[in-house]
C-alpha cells in the first residue's frame, strides 16, 4: 500500500484565521481562552513531529558535513568533502529516479481515470469491480514488488512462460537495464493505479447531470462532452493526485529495492535505493547524508510546486 | 422509455461501447490476473511450479505452503512484531494527531497556519531522507531495534495523515455542537472527550486503520531500525527470501498472501465505517 491518498485539499493557506473574516459563528465566539486551550492540545503533536522529522530532516544537514561512518565511533569535519564525493553520483540517480518516477505517474494517471470513465458507466457489477480493482493498491510495496518479480522470473516466469506457450522467445526483464526499469514502472502503475481511479471516479460520480444534458442538446458528441465538461472537472483533483503520486515515487525505495536491488548495474538505483546502500552497505552516513541533503534541494522545487497548485486549486 | 430523466440517465451513465467493454475488460484482466498469479502460486505444489510444463492453475492445490510460513519461527516472529508494532503506531498516531486535529479543525490562534503548513509539507518527505538521523537518534538514545524505534518512525508519516483525515471529518462537525456544550457549562476538556470524540469515533477507527495499515506495509525502518528479532513481516519476508533467490517461490507467494490478509480484512471493514461515517445523523447535527 505505497500511495496512501493523503487528503490533498486540506491545504495551509487560508488568511491567518483570526476573528477577522467573520464568516462562522464558531470563530466570532471564540475568546482567548478558547484560543490557548487549541494550542496546547496541537502541542503534543507539534512537539513529537518536531523531534522526529523536523529535526532529523535538519541534523542529516550537519552529518552531511562530516567524515562519519557506522564502523567508526569517531567522526571528523570535512566540510563539502562528501557533496565532492557523491555529486557524480547523485547527478546519475536523478536522472533514474525521475525517469521511474515520471513513467510510473503517467501510466498509473492513464489507466486509473480510463477506468474510472469506463467505470463510470451503466455496466453491470461495477460495484463489484471498483472493490476488486482496489486491492493492487492494498497490498504492502514488498508484496507488490516479489508478486512481480515471481511473474517476470527469467526461468520460471508466468510470462516467459505464456509467451513460449503460444511460440514467442521469452523477454527476460529482469536482466536487462532498459527491461529492469519497465518492469518496476509496471509493478508500481499496478500498485497505483486504483486510488487514481477511486479520485477520478469520485469526480466523475459529482459531475453535475445538467451540464451533461445541456451540451447533449446543443449536440455534443460523446468526445464533445468529455472534452468540455468531464474533462475540466478531473483536471484540479487529477493533476493534484499525479503530483502527490510523483512525489512519493521520488521517494519510493520498495519496489525497485525487492525487485532489483537497484540493478542491473545500477540502472534502476533511484535516490532512496542509492542512499539505503551508501549508509547500510558501505556505512558512509556522511555521504549518505550528503546525497540526502542534495535529493532534499531538488523535492524542495517539486513540493514547491504541489503547493502552489494546491492554493490555486483551493482558490477557485 | 420516455421522459427528459432517462436521458439525463443515459447521459451521466451511458453504456458502453464495444471498444469500451473490451478496454474494460484488458484493463481488469491487467488488475486482477496478478492477484490470481499470487494466489494461485502459492497454492501449488513446488514440483507443479517449477515443471517444465507447468500449469497455469492449482490442478492439484495444497496449503502446504500456507502452513508453511506458521511453522517457520522467524516468519511467526515477524508476524507477531508486525502486529504489536503496527497497533502501537496507530493507538500513538490517533491520540496525538486526534487532538491535533481538534485543535485545528475548531480553534484559531497565531501559529496555526504554520503548524498545518509542517504536516501538509512533512508528510511529503521520503522515509529515506529522515533515515540515517533517526538511526543516530535512536541509537544514541539505546532505542535502537526497540519496539519504540519503528513507532517513532512510523509516526513520522502516520501523524500527517491522521491529522488530515481526522481533521476533514471533525470540519462538518457542526459548531453549534460545540456552542451547545459551552451553554450547558461544560469544560472545554469535557467538551473534547465526552461531546467531540465519541462523534468522531468512526473516523477515529478509519484514522487508526490508515496508521495500522501503513505501519504494516512499511519496508526501510522495518529493515533498518528494527533489527532481526523485532523486524516486522516486510523485512521479515526480505531477509527470508530474498537471499535465496527463486528458490522458494511458491513459500514467498504463500507469505506474501498472509502478510497481505489482514490489510484486505481491514479495508472491508473500513469501507464499513466511511458508511456509517458518513451516514450517521448525529453528525449532521
Amino acid at each position: 500500500m505505497a500511495g496512501t491518498p493523503a487528503p490533498a485539499t486540506t491545504g495551509g493557506t487560508t488568511t491567518t484565521g483570526t476573528t477577522t473574516t467573520g464568516t462562522t459563528t464558531r470563530r466570532t465566539t471564540l475568546s482567548a481562552r478558547d484560543s490557548i486551550f487549541g494550542f496546547m492540545i496541537a502541542l503534543p503533536a507539534v512537539l513529537v513531529f518536531l523531534v522526529i522529522a523536523i529535526y532529523p530532516l535538519l541534523s542529516s544537514l550537519g552529518t552531511s558535513l562530516y567524515d562519519q561512518s557506522l564502523l567508526r565511533p569517531e567522526r571528523s569535519f570535512v566540510g563539502v568533502g562528501n557533496y565532492a564525493t557523491v555529486w557524480g553520483e547523485f547527478v546519475g540517480h536523478v536522472g533514474t529516479t525521475l525517469t521511474f518516477a515520471a513513467l510510473a505517474t503517467v501510466f498509473p494517471v492513464i489507466i486509473g481515470v480510463t477506468l474510472a470513465m469506463l467505470l463510470n458507466a451503466r455496466i453491470r457489477g461495477r460495484n463489484v469491480l471498483r472493490g476488486l480493482l482496489m486491492l493492487p493498491w492494498l497490498l504492502p510495496g514488498v508484496v507488490v514488488s516479489f508478486l512481480w518479480a515471481w511473474i517476470f522470473n527469467d526461468s520460471y516466469g508466468v510470462v516467459d512462460h505464456v509467451l513460449s506457450l503460444v511460440g514467442l522467445p521469452g523477454i527476460s526483464l529482469l536482466g536487462d537495464p532498459v527491461g529492469a526499469m519497465a518492469a518496476v514502472v509496471i509493478a508500481k502503475t499496478w500498485n497505483s493505479f486504483p486510488w487514481i481511479m477511486v479520485v477520478a471516479l469520485a469526480v466523475l460520480q459529482t459531475l453535475p447531470g445538467e451540464q451533461l444534458e445541456a451540451a447533449t442538446i446543443d449536440g455534443a458528441t460523446r468526445f464533445q462532452r468529455f472534452r468540455f465538461v468531464s474533462l475540466p472537472h478531473l483536471l484540479g483533483p487529477v493533476t493534484l493526485v499525479a503530483v502527490l503520486e510523483f512525489i512519493y515515487n521520488f521517494g519510493n525505495f520498495d519496489t525497485v529495492f525487492v525487485m532489483t536491488g537497484g540493478g542491473p548495474g545500477d540502472s534502476t538505483t533511484t535516490l532512496a535505493v542509492s542512499l539505503y546502500q551508501l549508509a547500510f552497505g558501505s556505512y558512509e552516513l556522511g555521504q549518505a547524508s550528503a546525497m540526502g541533503v542534495l535529493w532534499l534541494v531538488l523535492l524542495a522545487f517539486v513540493t514547491g510546486g504541489y503547493l502552489l497548485l494546491n492554493r490555486r486549486l483551493e482558490r477557485s | 422509455m420516455s421522459g427528459a430523466r432517462d436521458i439525463g440517465e443515459g447521459i451521466v451513465n451511458p453504456r458502453l461501447s464495444i471498444p469500451g467493454r473490451l478496454l474494460l475488460f484488458v484493463l481488469v484482466l491487467f488488475g486482477l490476473l496478478p492477484i490470481y498469479w499470487l494466489t494461485a502460486t502459492a497454492l501449488m505444489k513446488r514440483d507443479d511450479v517449477f515443471a517444465p510444463d507447468r500449469p497455469l492453475f492449482p490442478v492439484d492445490p495444497t496449503l502446504d505452503n500456507l502452513v508453511g510460513f506458521f511453522r517457520n519461527d522467524a516468519l511467526l516472529g515477524s508476524l507477531l512484531n508486525s502486529i504489536i508494532v503496527s497497533t502501537g503506531t496507530a493507538l500513538v498516531s490517533v491520540l496525538v494527531g486526534g487532538l491535533m486535529a481538534y485543535s485545528l479543525s475548531k480553534f484559531r490562534y497565531r501559529g496555526r497556519n504554520a503548524i498545518m503548513f509542517m504536516f501538509l509539507v512533512g508528510q511529503l518527505i521520503p522515509g529515506a531522507l529522515l533515515l540515517i538521523s533517526l538511526y543516530l537518534m535512536l541509537s544514541s538514545a539505546g532505542l535502537l531495534y526497540t519496539y519504540t524505534a519503528l513507532i517513532v518512525a512510523f509516526t513520522t508519516f502516520t501523524l500527517p495523515l491522521t491529522v488530515f483525515l481526522l481533521k476533514g471529518i471533525m470540519d462538518a462537525l457542526p459548531d453549534e455542537i460545540l456552542e451547545a456544550a459551552k451553554v450547558d457549562g461544560l469544560s472545554r476538556t469535557a467538551t473534547m472527550f465526552r461531546i467531540v470524540f465519541p462523534l468522531v469515533v468512526p473516523g477515529l477507527i478509519t484514522a487508526a486503520m490508515f496508521a495500522f495499515m501503513r505501519g504494516w506495509s512499511d519496508l526501510l525502518f522495518a529493515l533498518t531500525l528494527a533489527g532481526p528479532d523485532k523486524q516486522t513481516l516486510p523485512a521479515g519476508l526480505t531477509q527470508a527470501f530474498i537471499h535465496e533467490g527463486t528458490a522458494d517461490w511458491p513459500s514467498l507467494m504463500a507469505a506474501s498472501l498472509i502478510t497481505s490478509l489482514p490489510l484486505a480484512i481491514i479495508f472491508i471493514l473500513l469501507q464499513r465505517y466511511f458508511v456509517s461515517g458518513l451516514a450517521s445523523g448525529a453528525v449532521k447535527g
